[in-house]
């Protein structure tokens, strides 16, 4: 049992999830942003590894990553920043990022560093259910790390089922179909797709991302799920001057 | 090879056979037979899809009862398995396809079936017997030799499991397909999926098996559909749609209509003499810049747009370079009448400032791509993420071998009438549908796939395809993929794209916006994995050298891309006799400024 499944095991309500990118807005700050969000109240956390060519990624999330590239993130210097990770930050922490950095440096070799610097799950948006069952999933299994699938109100029952029986700590609901950093509109439609998700009483269970971005949509999402994750906005506040002694206000500002 | 599955009564078994998409499906109206369709209700047969011919078997029945059951059962073809008359079919000729069936032994009298030949549209032969209908026993194929005239078959009788692979050894020109019936059976009426599934492959796959693609979309190590969860819904539409709305015959006759007398196919195959004598070979142009918007991108912008119509969608967007593929799309949308919105790097835009009007003037909206580097591959994530954001009422239209399947099988097989045609072409000109090379530019790589798709495995033709070297290979401005590139993931699909060692994608650069692309095709990664075509770069320079070589010594002006490949014919020592083809993918107008520029004219 990782961090994560300890997490879910002992609160099963509104968990609040930050992501931030790595390298943003400057080196050698990831643990240092990880900590100031544990201290401020977050329950995990997602660091985001940058790629040149994000496609589920709004303005403000492909803007953190051409800047952590700029800076020299690679995921080399990451899994070096992250070393020291275990003996600042105790709550879980998600690697989430796209496929190809990882395929260049090597799946199996990925999922051993990640283990090895206390990383309890990834999230890969672009990596497919048959390659993941099929061809890497025990690399995962091995090394103790929870994949972290997507749905969206698209994704079909007998998909987000197969989707349950291969998730081991959380399944991400997409407030919509869309690329991150767009504001929640609960619409009638949404509230549907979060009813039809609640009556299928998944094994796992579930978290909301994409378009949380204050107390009021943190709290609409909280009603249909286990907690919610905030992005872009988080990754705007990064962008402002003195960022580090803002981060406190911020996450009790979503969560009072 | 057409394939018909015969003998079909169980309404369940029906959906399962024709989820296999057979071309014909027979239901037999004949009493004696153990496969008679009594009682099967007329509900049954109105879930099969129209790209299906629904036979009826009938042995010496009543005009009057045929006609009535054709009404009711709504058949499209009729197969008359008794001593019906010529003049019996000839009722018949032009409201449905008429199939006259005979049994054959050694002492078949071929000379019989030329009354019927003005009559009927297909014979199908089987083995002779005592009975009417099926034996279920094989007759010496050799006698077909016999036959001689040119009203195409089916081959029936005795076709099972061990000798389908045989059947494709049969190269009688009007041999049209097969009839599969008992020997693929639990029992009689009731059919053996799994053993049909096999014969489809083998019969189907023929000139696919090696190089095409399989049922998860890979080629080999290349391929897949690495997409987020959000795009997963179009892909997916896509990927259970595709063949069966490219395999209906409806939408064959449109595009082919549209391909013939809106964009003027077929494209010439010019026998270039200037060239040939300076060369020392027989060297030939497959004309594609002849077609209408002056490149082969309009034969995908046709297909697709043709497919979206058929998928009920009411908006389009498309990615361009250039701009050659944004006109395409622009042009068939206003055709159509359709919404469209094409991606275009706001460096690309500068650029290619006139394609940007065109497509304004053909009524389409261009938005600037202003992520990441501003070309190509950023304007191909922009569309991505506008797709994500409209999952039900938009269809991307991609315009290259590229991206998640099946969009690469997809752009192949609408730009594989470029090759089909060269085949054809390839017999008036020198007797035999094969030459000795074929050459094409490669970009993403959709010319160059349309130009060796039917040669893939005709293992004697080799394929050379050219890509954009830039300043040089190791000039650090360059788009030769597979000289620069590894293995990894881009847009969707695995395959061979430039990246440094931590994955992140390398702007390339080449003077040819079309070529400027930084992966190729899977398709192609799995052709130069396994060597089956040989891939080379060739320089700025030297295309454009080449470019002005082809305006001064046949009178065309070439795009940039196509001066590429037209420039490896200096890198290469053909014997005397060798037929060589390249495919002239586009016109150079779009490129003269750049020319002029370069010479000084």
């Amino acid at each position: 049992m990782n961090r994560l499944n300890k997490l879910f095991a002992s609160k099963n309500n509104n968990l609040l999830s930050i992501y931030f990118t790595a390298g943003y807005p400057a080196l050698n700050t990831t643990v240092d942003i990880a900590e100031a969000l544990e201290k401020a109240g977050a329950d995990f956390l997602e660091i985001g590894f940058p790629y040149s060519d994000p496609v589920a990624d709004g303005p403000t999330i492909q803007h953190s990553s051409e800047v952590a590239l700029e800076n020299g993130m690679s995921l080399k210097v990451l899994f070096e920043e992250l070393a020291e990770l275990r003996s600042r930050v105790s709550i879980p922490i998600l690697l989430m990022g796209y496929f190809n950095p990882i395929a260049q440096y090597g799946i199996e070799r990925f999922c051993k560093k990640a283990a090895e610097v206390g990383v309890d799950g990834i999230i890969v948006p672009d990596l497919p259910i048959y390659e993941y069952e099929n061809m890497y999933s025990s690399y995962f299994i091995d090394n103790g790390l929870s994949n972290i699938f997507l749905v969206t109100p698209q994704t079909s029952e007998e998909r987000i089922r197969k989707i349950d029986d291969l998730s081991s700590s959380f399944i991400y609901l997409l407030s919509s179909s869309t690329i991150t950093g767009y504001n929640l509109k609960l619409s009638d439609s949404v509230e549907d797709y979060y009813k039809r998700i609640t009556a299928m009483k998944l094994n796992n269970p579930t978290v909301i991302g994409f378009g949380i971005t204050d107390s009021s949509s943190f709290a609409k999402a909280c009603n249909y799920a286990n907690g919610a994750i905030i992005g872009s906005r988080f990754v705007k506040l990064l962008g402002e001057d003195g960022y580090i002694d803002k981060i406190d206000g911020f996450v009790k500002g979503i969560r009072p | 090879m057409k394939i018909k599955v015969c003998g079909l009564k169980h309404p369940e078994n029906i959906e399962a056979v024709t989820a296999l998409q057979p071309d014909y499906v027979g239901f037999i109206f004949y009493g004696k037979s153990p496969r008679y369709m009594a009682g099967l209700p007329v509900g049954a047969l109105k879930t099969i899809p129209a790209s299906i011919r629904k036979t009826g078997v009938f042995v010496n029945e009543s005009a009057e009862n045929i006609e009535k059951l054709i009404a009711e059962y709504g058949f499209d073809a009729i197969q008359l398995h008794g001593d019906e008359s010529p003049e019996f079919c000839a009722k018949f000729k032009g409201k449905v396809t008429v199939i006259k069936a005979f049994g054959l032994n050694e002492n078949f009298d071929f000379e019989q079936l030329k009354d019927y030949a003005n009559n009927i549209d297909l014979f199908l032969f089987d083995t002779k017997t005592k009975e009417y209908g099926g034996s279920g026993k094989t007759f010496d194929w050799a006698i077909l030799d016999q036959y001689k005239l040119d009203i195409p078959f089916f081959l029936s009788g005795g076709i099972g499991p061990e000798n389908i692979a045989e059947v494709k050894n049969i190269t009688h020109p009007q041999f049209y397909g097969v009839d599969l019936n008992s020997r693929f059976e639990i029992e009689p009426g009731l059919k053996n999926i799994e053993k049909l599934k096999d014969a489809f492959n083998i019969v189907k796959n023929k000139t696919q098996m090696k190089y095409g693609v399989n049922e998860q979309g890979y080629y080999g190590d290349f391929g897949g559909a690495y997409i987020p969860e959000m795009l997963y819904p179009n892909v997916e539409e896509l990927r259970q749609q595709y063949l069966n709305i490219i395999n209906d015959e409806g939408f064959k006759a449109e595009f082919d209509d549209l391909l013939k007398n809106y964009v003027g196919r077929p494209s010439p195959l010019y026998h270039a003499k200037r060239y040939s004598e300076k060369y020392g070979a027989n060297i030939f142009f497959k004309r594609e810049d002849l077609n209408h918007t002056g490149s082969h991108k309009i034969n995908n912008a046709i297909g697709q747009i043709l497919l979206a119509k058929r998928l009920g969608k009411k908006r389009i967007i498309a990615e361009t370079g250039a701009g050659q593929h944004g006109v395409a799309t622009a042009t068939v949308c206003a055709l159509m009448g359709i919404e469209c919105v094409v991606y275009m790097g706001e460096i690309d835009m500068a650029r290619q400032a006139p394609n940007v009007s065109r497509m304004k003037m053909l009524g389409a909206k261009v938005i600037p791509a202003t992520s990441g580097s501003k070309t190509l591959k950023d304007a191909t994530n922009e569309a991505l993420r506008d797709w994500i954001g409209n999952p039900v009422d938009t269809h991307y239209i991609i315009g290259s071998v590229v991206g998640p399947y099946p969009y690469p099988d997809m752009v192949a097989r609408f730009q594989s009438i470029i090759s089909a045609e060269t085949k054809k072409q390839l017999v008036e000109h020198t007797g035999s549908e094969l030459p000795q090379y074929v050459l094409a530019c490669v970009g993403g790589g959709s010319n160059a796939m349309g130009m060796f798709y039917h040669f893939l495995d005709d293992e004697s033709v080799k394929l050379v395809a050219v890509e954009a070297a830039g300043k040089g290979v190791n000039s650090g401005e360059s788009a030769a993929t597979t000289a620069l590139g590894n293995e990894g993931v881009l847009h969707g699909s695995r395959t061979i794209l430039m990246q440094t060692e931590d994955g992140q994608v390398v702007e390339p650069y080449s003077i040819s916006a079309g070529l400027d692309y930084p992966g190729i095709g899977p398709q192609h990664a799995h052709l130069f994995k396994s060597h089956r075509g040989e891939y080379v770069s060739i320089t700025d320079d030297e295309a454009l050298q080449a470019g002005l070589l082809c305006c001064q010594l046949e009178g065309i002006i070439p795009a940039i891309e196509t001066a590429h490949a037209l420039a490896q014919l200096e890198k290469m020592k053909f014997e005397a006799n060798d037929n060589v083809v390249i495919c002239i993918s586009g016109r150079g107008d779009k490129d003269l400024d750049t020319y002029i520029k370069y010479f000084n004219y």
